[in-house]
């Protein structure tokens, strides 16, 4: 692993920058060349010379359509999302030193499902609220309530307080899990439930352009924080008390970063649905890559998590013809395996 | 063409002479009803219904003062109806409880789905109400070359056909013994049914596909569209229309982009009570047809080639005709016979 750092170290930083942003091009590119049905390259290297550079190419109006309003938005959403959910985990597993801590942890997915089917099933705002609005609602009513119960328990500087965090996420995630159920025991039928668990597992295919909007700076506002924090994420991983004694203020870096991941997840998943694993499994195989100082570490997780998700965006449409899986059901079943050989490996390598 | 209609003409008076001397019913009487067998003593004193088409098929059969409870709705019961329906409690919109049904006692359960009464009920199973005494019934369209067990809505191993319907109207006209009144309900079920596919086969249409969209969880997610099996691929089928769906699933999710792709000439959007998700609303299915970017240039939309079905209809339901015969004049008022 030291070689592959010391050879690393020799290309330099910029060079390190082109070749990322280069692969999230590529990953993009290839995003909008595949898709449920094929669109030649040409194709869509024409739409995006008319659309971009306002060329004048005759093209079929449906395919300039798919490729620009359908798959361009939701493979930028997918990167936005990959990414954001990454950095979040990465930033929780550092700052709690725990290498379980995934950013649903702090309640949010449980939450947002509960606001979620609030809306839809139980009717709440009459149509007026849509289902992602009250998914972030959800989400953030439920990081709140584990918030304030973290705080209650005493969470928060200290090495006991992290675990207090922790305890905090799994009860108010159990409680709106239950308030999930309980809504959809009370007043849905079964084909309701299904289209909500369709949506909870995680979907890109509503993604448009007014979601970029939303997506790419709070994609952009996570990876800041990350690299602004990123000396000081490097202290926490000595735990909260080192980190004080080397100058760190941590109770406020601590409320921060959390506040930050708990909007970027929020957001994220109020847009696509809680997509599992991306969180958890992308900044170990980014350690694995880049090691645990969290300047080059940030902005790799940022980055694999981006190319993660586009490319399993891009399986789940694919996989069978003419039907489109919930890219959680990809995550897990691409991830899942990735996670045990990082495991394996870095047994070996130790 | 008056020809054919005094085919039609001729085969329903066969129908209806056939039906003028059905038997009564002979007691005990014994079914074999979805891999299993009931068996009637007498005509069901009382019935409760878990499932709109069970509740619809009963008071189409003029049954409606038999029926204790309903359960399981849809959308609002057909208007004819309506009278009958309001004098009869409902155990629950969706899903009743066990002793709600029980606490009726019944001389029967007609369900309409497998998942409600049936082997993993979510009501009951068929054996918990045949453990307290109570007969069940399911609606054949649920079983009959249909697996409840592949697929979140079941999957269908051969193309759904209107036969199932017919039989669940017989046999539950038998249970009740009033077949007289069954045949004549199947007898214009049939003849509303060739008569629509013949206005259809007079057209002489090729080359026309369609997609049925019954709702999508969210506004601009993939909808739900109708697989090639079950009742919107008969429908299709018998008209002559090509569904460009080629999933096996009841109600599979395929994206706008295969949709568009696709590019059917017509579309067909349900109409519904349920304001579940905003999609459930026909306008609002409109209203994304005509402003997507993708959607909206399809030719179905830029001709306004778009119909609206009551969903109920696009079930495997007594209203099933109906929905052909919808069809069948949109195909005709659309004008695409060259």
């Amino acid at each position: 692993m030291s070689l592959a750092f010391a050879r690393q170290t020799h290309i330099s930083r910029l060079g390190r920058g082109i070749l990322g942003f280069a692969a999230l091009g590529a990953a993009i590119l290839a995003g909008m060349c595949i898709g449920e049905t094929p669109i030649p390259v040409g194709v869509v290297l024409q739409t995006l010379a008319n659309k971009i550079f306002g060329a004048t190419y005759v093209l079929d109006p449906i395919e300039m359509g798919i490729v620009w309003n359908y798959r361009l938005p939701r493979t930028i959403v997918a990167a936005c999302c990959g990414s954001g959910l990454a950095i979040s985990g990465m930033v929780l597993q550092s700052l709690l030193r725990n290498a379980l801590a995934d950013p649903y942890l702090l309640g949010i997915s449980a939450g947002a499902s509960t606001g979620a089917v609030m809306v839809t099933v139980a009717g709440l705002g009459a149509g007026a609220i849509s289902m992602s609005l009250g998914a972030f609602a959800g989400a953030v009513a439920a990081f709140l309530l584990v918030a304030v119960l973290a705080r209650a328990a005493g969470g928060g500087v200290t090495l006991h307080g992290t675990g207090q965090i922790v305890l905090a996420g799994i009860a108010g995630s159990q409680l709106f899990n239950a308030l999930t159920s309980f809504i959809i025991t009370k007043s849905a039928n079964a084909e309701q439930a299904r289209g909500i668990m369709f949506w909870l597992l995680g979907n890109l295919s509503g993604a448009r352009w007014p979601d970029v909007w939303l997506a790419v700076p709070i994609a952009v506002l996570g990876l800041m924080a990350c690299i602004w924090h990123a000396r000081a994420l490097d202290a926490f991983a000595f735990g909260s008390e080192s980190a004080a004694s080397l100058g760190v203020p941590v109770r406020t870096v601590q409320v921060a970063l959390i506040g930050v991941t708990a909007l970027v997840t929020a957001v994220m998943v109020s847009i696509v649905g809680s997509i599992g694993f991306v969180g958890l499994v992308i900044p170990h195989a980014a350690r694995f890559l880049v090691g645990v100082r969290h300047g080059r570490l940030g902005p790799t997780t940022a980055l694999i998590g981006a190319a993660f998700l586009i490319a399993a965006d891009v399986l789940s449409r694919t996989i069978i013809k003419g039907q489109v899986l919930p890219i959680g059901v990809i995550t897990a079943l691409v991830g899942a395996p990735a996670f045990a050989v990082i495991l394996i490996r870095g047994r070996r390598a130790r | 063409m008056t020809v054919s209609r005094l085919a039609i003409a001729a085969v329903s008076l066969a129908f209806l002479t056939a039906s003028a001397s059905a038997e009564p019913t002979k007691y005990p009487l014994t079914l074999d009803n979805c891999g299993e067998k009931i068996t009637f003593e007498k005509a069901p004193a009382s019935a409760v219904t878990v499932g709109q088409a069970a509740t619809e098929v009963l008071y189409t059969l003029g049954l409606g003062d038999k029926v204790a409870g309903t359960s399981v709705w849809f959308t609002d019961v057909l208007p004819e109806f309506k009278a009958i329906n309001d004098k009869i409690e409902r155990l629950a919109d969706n899903d009743p409880s066990f002793e709600s049904v029980v606490a009726k006692r019944p001389g029967l359960v007609a369900a309409q789905f497998e998942w409600h009464v049936g082997p993993s009920g979510i009501v009951a199973t068929r054996t918990q109400f045949h453990d307290v005494g109570i007969p069940t019934y399911v609606l054949p369209t649920d079983c009959v070359a249909k697996d409840n067990t592949v697929g979140s809505d079941g999957t269908r191993s051969e193309l759904f056909s209107t036969a199932p319907i017919h039989q669940g109207v017989r046999e539950l006209a038998t249970i009740f013994d009033v077949q007289d009144r069954g045949e004549e309900v199947i007898a214009d079920l049939t003849k509303r049914e060739a008569s629509a596919i013949e206005r259809a086969k007079a057209l002489n249409l090729h080359d026309v596909s369609a997609v049925f969209w019954f709702s999508s969880a969210e506004m601009d997610i993939d909808p739900y569209v109708a697989g090639r099996k079950g009742a919107p691929a008969y429908m299709m089928d018998k008209l002559g229309i090509k569904n460009i769906v080629e999933s096996d699933e009841e109600w599979p999710v395929v994206g706008w982009e295969t949709i568009a792709k696709a590019n059917p000439t017509i579309i067909v959007i349900a109409k519904m009570d349920r304001r579940r998700f905003p999609a459930d609303d026909y306008a609002k299915k409109l209203e994304f047809l005509k402003t997507d970017p993708v959607a909206s240039q399809m030719d179905a939309v830029k001709n306004n080639r778009i119909v609206v079905m009551d969903a109920h209809a696009m079930d495997a339901t007594i209203r099933t005709v109906s929905g052909i015969e919808v069809l069948a004049d949109a195909l005709d008022s659309f004008g695409l016979a060259k």
